[in-house]
């Protein structure tokens, strides 16, 4: 099993600032099997609504230090976080034990287009 | 914890010139005795120009803390979370320096507990004043 | 050359009686830009662009020639912590499209009077104009008092803001390795922005056993309002709530000091046309008379103020507002106070006495019907936390509230005539008193 958590801001498209990953690849992801779900400054309401609008169900939804939250509540194999910034995604991921992503490299992980692409 | 280096400039170089010495001086002023830090050109009471630097005791007691998660120092930026508590001067409780605190676990801080000054090296060398809750365990410059 | 007001233009001391133009000065227009997180680097969007979309919106809104205005008060700082990266180069397409001053960043990371007079050739007539820096708080009491004085007639007052890629504050001296002297007294330690203002809560919780979550209807109401402000940002950008939930789950910035207790970095732009009482009878809207202007010089006694040196002063700056407008706290409709840092507004109003607050009341009032269908609304505006950090939704507020024009954001519990806005910091804050009547 892997565990995904996006960051919103700067790293979806739906980000503000927008970022380069489309929903429609949390959509694949997600129909693959992966547990996904996003870990944001935002609102989680806010971040539930976003969800919701574009018909993804995922599979939690929290603020920015909540990474070791989500460890702690879902059992995977592995653990991804994605996210656009150093301080906000990048080293709280990696003090979470969560391997690392940025969004440029997410693009190119096997879990994207599935394990046969 | 690493703090960024200090360069002295005409206002405090005593203060800083005294930390190299392990010794914590404030500025006081001749006129009417009035402590004043951060130090000024002149007494922000009575307006009198003949400020004097005089050693305190380097003891006092912890008024208030908070506990830092989003730090603007990049520096810093690695030991996050960090105390960073207010100190109030045994000698004149309105004086404050901040601290914080090596040697006292995060968001553990004791308010209104005693404290001694110590002093630890910035960045370029540069002592400055840093506090420790009297009889707390640990030695050097680095928190728990 | 514009200078900065004289000292003796803020009423900052106590026992002056009533203010000398009390009910002379009124606000006739208001004007705002659209709002953005960052600056996108185009001509039409920099802050000198959206100031002058600002400053000619009120002046259409209040229906006034153009030729006929004489002042042009403003504040030449539009950041408290963007900086133009040292060595940028300044975009010619940008500084090409307007007509310039000597300084290539006006009008792109701050803001001259002159830059304004130059790129508005409608303004024929203005022949004063003055900074009162720091915050449109500063700025309208400058007006108010220049008009009043008879300094300008039909004054326009400018208040703007740009905002950069990158982290607020993260750039400049906290980037480097070293401080100088003085700034390393305060900056060794890596404070935040908010971290003086968590101590002051700290303190208030430890004094009156409250605590943090307490905060939460203040914010969701804050937010409600903010949402209900067509020009701000989180109505115009991100349409998002802040439930209770929501809030006690962000993280902390500075502990006990969170994410949404933080106001967010925007670019914006508000004016405002402050004329004489007798001149905005015939203009389009609803004159709203200005019953007073008060200041606050207080600083504190060492590094950061304490709660006795908050309250202290809040206490210090309620009896001046009142005492020049010749009102008490029983006269307010609703108030406008400082919100961003969030945990600054329960300072403002129990300093106040809003609504009979005595210290360390606040957090339980939050607990009660805040809402500005209520008996007892806070901050109806929404302030920053409700909609951006500009520091001036609050004064817009009382206008367009007692105007009768607020929108969806129009106060029902209570009538509208009588208003209290200010800020930023109970230490150093400006205060106006509105008024739907000049006496
Ligand atoms: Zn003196």
């Amino acid at each position: 099993m892997i565990l995904i958590s996006f960051d919103i801001d700067g790293t979806l498209t739906v980000g503000d600032p927008p970022g380069i990953l489309p929903m429609d690849m949390v959509r694949a992801v997600k129909e693959q099997g992966c547990l996904v779900g996003s870990c944001s400054d935002r609102p989680i309401s806010a971040q539930r609504a976003i969800w919701a609008s574009h018909d993804i169900e995922v599979d939690f939804t929290v603020s920015k230090h909540m990474l070791p939250d989500v460890k702690a509540e879902f059992e995977a194999d592995m653990y991804y976080h994605i996210g656009d910034r150093e301080d906000l995604d990048r080293r709280p991921a990696l003090e979470a034990g969560f391997e690392f992503l940025w969004p440029h490299e997410a693009v190119d992980m096997p879990w994207v287009d599935g394990p046969d692409a | 914890m690493p703090k960024q280096g200090v360069v002295p400039d005409d206002l405090t170089r005593p203060f800083w010139e005294a930390a190299n010495e392990h010794r914590l001086v404030i500025q006081s002023c001749v006129a009417c005795k009035h402590l004043q830090h951060p130090p000024a050109p002149v007494c922000r009471v009575c307006g009198s120009d003949t400020v004097e630097w005089k050693e305190m005791s380097g003891r006092g007691t912890i008024y208030n803390y908070g506990v830092v998660h989003d730090c603007p120092i990049r520096l810093l930026q690695e030991d996050q979370p960090f105390n960073v508590a207010v100190v109030m001067l045994a000698e004149d409780p309105g004086i404050q320096m901040y601290s914080h605190l090596p040697g006292t676990p995060v968001d553990e801080v004791p308010v209104g507990a005693e404290v001694e000054v110590t002093f630890e090296a910035t960045a370029n060398g540069q002592m400055v004043p840093e506090w420790r809750v009297v009889g707390s365990s640990g030695e050097g410059g680095e928190p728990a | 050359m514009t200078e900065n007001a004289p000292a003796t233009m803020y009423r900052t001391d106590e026992g002056t009686g009533p203010w000398e133009h009390r009910g002379k000065v009124a606000a006739v227009g208001v004007g705002h830009s659209p709002t953005a997180r960052r600056w996108d680097g185009r001509a039409e969007t920099c802050v000198g662009a959206i100031s002058l979309i600002a400053l000619r919106r009120a002046i259409e809104d209040a229906g006034v020639d153009p030729a006929e205005i004489d002042g042009l008060v403003m504040d030449p700082v539009t950041t408290t912590g963007a900086y133009w990266p040292k060595g940028k180069p300044v975009p010619e397409e940008v500084t090409s499209a307007f007509n310039s001053t000597d300084n290539p960043l006006d009008g792109i990371a701050g803001l001259s009077a002159e830059w304004i007079l130059k790129n508005m050739p409608e303004l024929t007539g203005i022949d004063f104009t003055m900074y009162g820096p720091g915050c449109m708080s500063n700025a309208i009491c400058v007006a108010a008092q220049a008009v009043g004085d008879g300094l300008a007639n039909t004054c326009l007052v400018l208040k703007s803001w740009h905002n950069y890629e990158g982290r607020y504050y993260q750039g400049g001296a906290n980037a480097g390795s070293d401080l100088p002297g003085t700034a390393a007294l305060h900056a060794l330690w890596g404070t935040p922005a908010c971290y003086g203002t968590a101590l002051q809560f700290a303190e208030y919780c430890r004094k009156y056993g409250k605590n943090h979550d307490m905060m939460a209807p203040f914010i969701e109401n804050s937010r409600q309002n903010g949402l209900k402000f067509p020009e701000g940002y989180w109505a115009s950008h991100r349409p998002e709530e802040i439930t209770p939930e929501d809030y006690k789950a962000a993280r902390w910035i500075a502990k006990p000091a969170n994410l949404f207790d933080n106001d967010l970095p925007i670019m914006v732009s508000a004016a405002y046309l402050y004329t004489t009482a007798e001149r905005a009878r015939d203009m389009r809207q609803k004159p709203v008379y200005i019953l007073n202007h008060a200041a606050s010089n207080t600083r504190p006694r060492s590094l950061t103020p304490t709660l006795d040196e908050v309250e202290a002063d809040t206490a210090r700056t309620a009896r001046k507002i009142y005492e020049g407008a010749g009102i008490t706290a029983a006269d307010l409709s609703f108030e406008n106070m400082y919100d961003g840092f969030a945990q600054f507004h329960q300072f403002h109003i129990e300093g106040l006495g809003y609504r009979g607050m005595k210290f360390g009341e606040a957090l339980d009032f939050y607990q009660t019907d805040i809402s500005i269908h209520g008996p007892n609304p806070i901050l109806p505006s929404g302030g920053n936390i409700g909609c951006g950090r500009s520091r001036f939704w609050m004064h817009t507020d009382c206008i367009q509230q007692i105007q009768q024009r607020a929108g969806e954001r129009q106060v029902t519990g209570v009538k509208p005539e009588v208003a209290v806005s200010g800020g930023p910091m109970p230490l150093g804050g400006r205060f106006t008193v509105w008024s739907a009547t000049p006496d």
